[in-house]
């Protein structure tokens, strides 16, 4: 199986404006791993971080408290199964490799605020969503679970939605791009 | 055509001389420069008539050259409903006077001026409500006089509309003096700032004035667009104030789109729009040639235009005194220069194109074009209005001010009082001030709130008491008519004889007034008439125009176009991890909810075939699924569903169906035991998000000493199912791990395997299509291998895929029912043909005490398979089951297909208890009124009821 190549509801390529002032780029392939935990629970104790907040861990996996009691952790492609078996089983715990299940679309740049503004709803203010807060809003009306990870560049954001979802919502985002110079393929705009 | 009314050019300008604009006019070529409005343009080009009043047609002019003229309404190209007044000018520009017939200088509709006097107020509501039977063709014939442009629905040159939110501490309704200040007092003090200016620039009334004010103006606006805080929309409208400081804008002012809708949560509102120049009452007072002061000064002093040649002016303030300068400066005659502060008035204006004679308050009569009136200011409190103010009018100010205020909303600037630049300024600060410190004490409650945020570091700013020393208010004369009649509502044609009128017929309360004669219901919406209304109201009424109150201003604050409101739909959309193969293979698309199918792939009635000689595959990843875990889902099953879920073994599935608390079917599915504390949820494709949630509500309220962890994988798995007699076949070739025999793997058993080489694939043995069949739940990501891979290795055995529409033709052939389609919002258990699988012994389910007393009734409708008596008859779904002798409603065909194996129609269909006995036959009245006879069957499934073929 490991020679199959897995399959994004994104199926182009990455979108850039000129001069770097917002990208759109597909990261579907990301290893998506939902934990459920009691906080009385090794996993928790194990995973610690608090709700609404991310943290990299040392193996760079990105552990996001996205719910009281629920953490979804993000890594590297193909790696599903040592991120299950690192969480620990003890009490009540059930963990699921979503990485089928969820589609992830990043958006970076200096613009990405003003173009996320367009699709939700949600203050994006350095106070009011930090590097590294987590939280979940409707983007285009498409539920989604947002975690700003700054990169080295800049600022940044990555969004996942139920899967099917997916491509509507990189078309949204796209949209909401052209604004700043995004240019989507034939297909992939919104009207 | 060239400029006959153009000054010389003059400080503070603001058109460019060396950008001319072409454009025409009612077909006739003009020109105006970069920085005119339309109207300017025309104004400067000698035109004088602009429109043609709403019922009478009497001809219009400027009044008060800016958004709210009721008189420079205009068509734009293929845009109707422009304001002439405050749209700018760009090259090549259609413009012309709308609602004029056959045109604006000979308008027959001007014919109503002779028959004016019997169309006064309630004319309509009179004349037409009699005899009844008429109304649809008065309808038609007024239909034809309504007012407004023309849409040109195939050639909108819009493009699209667009949105976007925004989250400023402070948003500052109006650019003038004090709304700038206000902005740079909330920024200096730390806050975000959004500046909304109606008006194509920031300085509002100073732009227009002296030297020192424009100058003052430019150093507010320089400081206001330099600062970083603070984002300015100029051209743009604050349209409306709802709960929790919810405000629209519209921006007409971003090049992205001709209006993008902003929507805004805002700590603090400031609303600084200014005041508006209300109009004089007497006799001509719509006479183009009459003009509201302001006007006169924009013309001149912004455009450079001279407004007219000979003028009387009718002044009783400050402004108007200051027009008179600007008319003398610009070489305007000055007639007669009349002071309303010592009592002298304008008795009536006449003229056929425009004003020629004024009658004065003393007697005279003088020769003039020209009118100017400045008797007074409207406070335009909508947005305060919107926030639950009741403005108090003030006898001495001869206006309306605000009274009490929540403390999120803050007023500023002349709605509040007067003063002059400096006085202005200094209060809009401190407004700002005091809406910054109440915007940051909210953000910081917010901040410290939120778990995604660090901790502020510094403690919340200290309440600012609200110290600002109150604008005054400079003693104003009442000036609303004269001893003459005249038009009190431009945009409507209501006169103040008219309002008289209605007062004496008994509707003398405001908004009785306003709804029977139409008064402040036109384009102006109230910003120049209201006052004007209600004072002729006191009149009547004999009491102080204190006591009449106002109208209640609601948003939108100015028109806001349908394009904006809709701006760019999103409407999400699923798709399969197969969607784009059906695409690519010609599948017809279905919404089906908000997924996209594949409806067939060319013909739904082969698919159908194939599936029952062969073997097909439907890619039915909308089946709603959910993972269950923990040691109390059989608790949680026995719960939602009518039937018994504890012993339910490892590796088996069981078909369950749910009711609400009305006893009424909600949903049905399949659910099988993956693992001891593993299982997994099917639901309908449209139910999967509500029956997540009811058993979330269920986990979370009522038993949250349960441990059950639910996740929804619809999306993740995708969902194929194999189906016809060479599906075991199939599998046979790519399934790895699990042993497809009969004997190992029977009916309604489930599995976890390797399919081809996509391993934790579930496989299913189960069937709604009536043959032998499987269910895949492959992970989403390896989806279209695993489907390519089925149809490449089934070539030689005739597999193809099939679209919905062949599977609703199967499974009604089989007899199964759908939820939604065969049920209804009122269709409980027995009437769905649950029979048995309800367990009414079960201590507890969910409507489960409906579900008892529903078997206890025998009235109930119920389920039964039908077949029209002539099989090439496929009655449409939803027709009426009706009595043989009469149309008595006794059921309705719920599904209805032609079976391609049977070769005739089948159907489903709910009946009336008596007539569900097989061999029953029943009438149905077709949609073209036809009757036929259909046939009551024994079962619902119409082929194979005894299963054989799935079974084996």
């Amino acid at each position: 199986m490991s020679e199959l190549e897995f399959a994004s509801p994104v199926t182009v390529d990455p979108l850039a404006a000129p001069g770097g002032a917002l990208t759109l780029a597909d990261a579907g392939a990301t290893t998506k791993v939902l934990v459920r935990a009691g906080s009385e629970t090794a996993a928790a104790t194990r995973l610690s971080v608090p709700f609404g907040q991310s943290r990299e861990f040392d193996d760079r996996t990105l552990v996001c408290g996205t719910r009281p009691d629920e953490w979804t952790l993000y890594a590297a492609p193909g790696v599903a199964p040592e991120v299950i078996k690192s969480i620990p089983e003890q009490g009540f715990v059930t963990v699921i490799d979503i990485t089928h299940g969820r589609a992830m679309i990043r958006i970076s740049g200096p613009c990405s605020t003003l173009a996320l503004a367009k699709v939700c709803n949600i203050d994006f203010a350095d106070d009011m969503v930090p590097d590294g807060a987590v939280f979940s809003a409707a983007v285009a009306g498409v539920s989604c679970d947002l975690v700003r990870n700054d990169q080295a560049e800049g600022r940044s954001y990555l969004l996942t939605c139920e899967r099917s979802f997916g491509r509507y919502l990189f078309v949204a985002l796209a949209d909401a791009g052209t604004e700043f110079g995004l240019n989507p393929p034939e297909g992939w705009t919104l009207h | 055509m060239t400029s006959h009314y153009r000054l010389p050019e003059r400080e503070g300008e603001i058109i460019d001389r060396s950008a001319r604009l072409d454009f025409t006019w009612n077909g006739r070529n003009y020109s105006g420069f970069s920085g005119d409005t339309i109207a300017s343009a025309l104004a400067a080009s000698g035109v004088e008539v602009f429109s043609r009043g709403m019922k009478y047609h009497r001809r219009r002019g400027i009044l008060s050259a800016d958004h709210w003229d009721p008189n420079l309404i205009v068509q734009v190209g293929d845009e109707p409903n422009v304001r002439a007044g405050h749209r700018r000018l760009v090259a090549g520009m259609h413009v012309s006077a709308q609602n004029v017939w056959p045109s604006l200088r000979f308008d027959l509709g001007s014919l109503n001026q002779i028959v004016g006097r019997f169309l006064s107020a309630g004319f309509y509501y009179k004349t037409f409500m009699r005899p009844q039977f008429l109304w649809p063709l008065y309808q038609k014939v007024l239909s034809r006089f309504a007012p407004g442009g023309r849409i040109h629905w195939d050639t909108s040159s819009h493009g699209l509309y667009d949105k976007r939110y925004a989250h400023p501490d402070v948003l500052v309704a109006g650019g003038g003096p004090a709304g700038m200040a206000a902005a740079l007092g909330a920024a200096d003090a730390g806050a975000t700032v959004m500046l909304v200016e109606h008006e194509h620039q920031l300085g509002g009334h100073l732009l227009w004035g002296r030297d020192g004010e424009r100058t003052r103006a430019a150093e507010l606006g320089a400081s206001v667009r330099s600062h970083p805080s603070i984002e300015t929309l100029v051209n743009s409208t604050v349209t409306g104030r709802y709960d929790h400081n919810w405000i629209s804008v519209l921006d007409r002012s971003h090049p992205v789109a001709p209006e993008r809708l902003i929507r805004a949560r805002v700590g603090s509102l400031v609303v600084a729009p200014g005041l508006l120049e209300r109009p004089y009452v007497f006799a001509g007072n719509d006479l183009p040639g009459v003009m509201l002061s302001g006007a006169v000064r924009r013309l001149i002093n912004l455009w450079a235009v001279k407004p007219g040649q000979r003028a009387v002016v009718l002044s009783a303030n400050s402004q108007g005194d200051e027009a008179l300068d600007d008319l003398r400066d610009a070489g305007v005659e000055i007639v007669a220069a009349l002071d309303a502060r010592i009592g002298e008035t304008i008795v009536a204006a006449q003229g056929r194109r425009r004003v020629r004679k004024v009658t004065l308050g003393d007697g005279r009569t003088v020769s003039a074009d020209l009118v100017v009136v400045a008797t007074g200011w409207t406070a335009p409190t909508s947005l305060l209005n919107m926030a639950g103010d009741r403005p108090v009018y003030d006898p001495v100010a001869a206006r309306y001010f605000p009274v009490s205020l929540p403390s999120e909303v803050l007023a500023t600037g002349g709605i509040v009082g007067d003063g002059g630049t400096e006085e202005l300024v200094a209060h809009g600060t401190s407004t700002g001030l005091l809406a910054a410190n109440r915007a940051l004490r909210l953000r910081h409650a917010r901040r410290s709130a939120l778990t995604r945020t660090h901790s502020p570091d510094r403690p919340a700013p200290d309440e600012m008491p609200d110290n600002r020393s109150p604008l005054p208010r400079v003693p104003h004369p009442e000036c609303y008519r004269s001893t003459t009649h005249g038009m009190v509502d431009l945009s409507e044609d209501v006169s103040s004889k008219d309002l008289i009128q209605a007062a004496g017929e008994g509707f003398d309360s405001i908004e009785l007034m306003k709804r029977y004669t139409t008064v402040t219901m036109g384009s102006a919406q109230g910003k120049l008439e209201t006052v004007n209304a209600a004072a002729i109201l006191a009149e009547s009424n004999g009491v102080p125009l204190a006591d009449i109150g106002t109208t209640v201003w609601r948003p939108p604050f100015s028109p806001v176009t349908l394009g904006a409101l809709a701006g760019r739909i999103h409407e999400p959309i699923r798709r399969s991890a197969l969607q784009d193969w059906h695409e690519a293979h010609g599948a017809s698309p279905l919404l089906a909810g908000v997924w996209v199918r594949p409806d067939h792939y060319g013909d739904a009635q082969s698919e159908a075939e194939n599936v029952r000689s062969n073997a097909g595959l439907i890619d039915v990843t909308p089946l709603g699924k959910l993972d269950l875990r923990g040691p109390d889902v059989p608790k949680l099953l026995e719960l939602v569903y009518v039937n018994r879920w504890q012993k339910l073994e490892i590796g088996r599935v069981r078909y369950g169906a749910m009711v609400a608390e009305d006893g009424v079917v909600s949903d049905d599915g399949v659910t099988g035991r993956l693992g001891s504390d593993h299982w997994l949820m099917t639901t309908t494709s449209s139910g999967a998000g509500a029956i997540w949630e009811i058993l979330e509500d269920w986990l979370q309220t009522a038993h949250p000493e349960w441990d059950v962890h639910v996740t929804p994988v619809t999306g993740g798995l995708t969902s194929i199912n194999v189906a016809g007699p060479k599906s075991r076949t199939l599998l046979e070739r790519v399934v790895t791990g699990v042993d497809l025999s009969p004997e190992a793997f029977p009916y309604f058993n489930v599995r976890q395997g390797t399919v081809a080489t996509v391993e934790n694939c579930i496989i299913w043995r189960i069937g709604f299509t009536g043959e032998l069949s499987y269910e895949l739940h492959v992970p989403s990501g390896f989806a279209l291998h695993v489907w390519e891979t089925l149809l490449e290795v089934g070539a030689d055995l005739g597999v193809a895929p099939f679209g919905v529409e062949a599977q609703r033709i199967l499974r009604l052939e089989k007899g199964h029912y759908i939820v939604g389609q065969d049920t209804d919002g009122l269709t409980k258990a027995p009437s769905a043909g649950l029979g048995g699988l309800v367990k009414l012994d079960k201590p507890d389910t969910l409507g489960l005490p409906e579900l008892r007393a529903a078997y206890d009734r025998d009235d109930l409708p119920v389920l039964v398979g039908l077949q029209p008596v002539d099989g090439s008859i496929v009655p449409a779904e939803a027709c009426q089951i009706v009595a043989e002798d009469s149309n008595e409603i006794l059921g309705r065909i719920t599904s209805s297909r032609m079976s391609p194996t049977l070769g005739r129609s089948v159907c489903l269909g709910q009946v009336h208890p008596g007539l569900a006995t097989p061999g029953t036959v029943v009438t149905v009245l077709l949609v073209d009124g036809t009757r036929i006879p259909v046939t009551v069957m024994e079962h619902h499934a119409h082929v194979d009821p005894e299963g054989a073929r799935q079974r084996v």
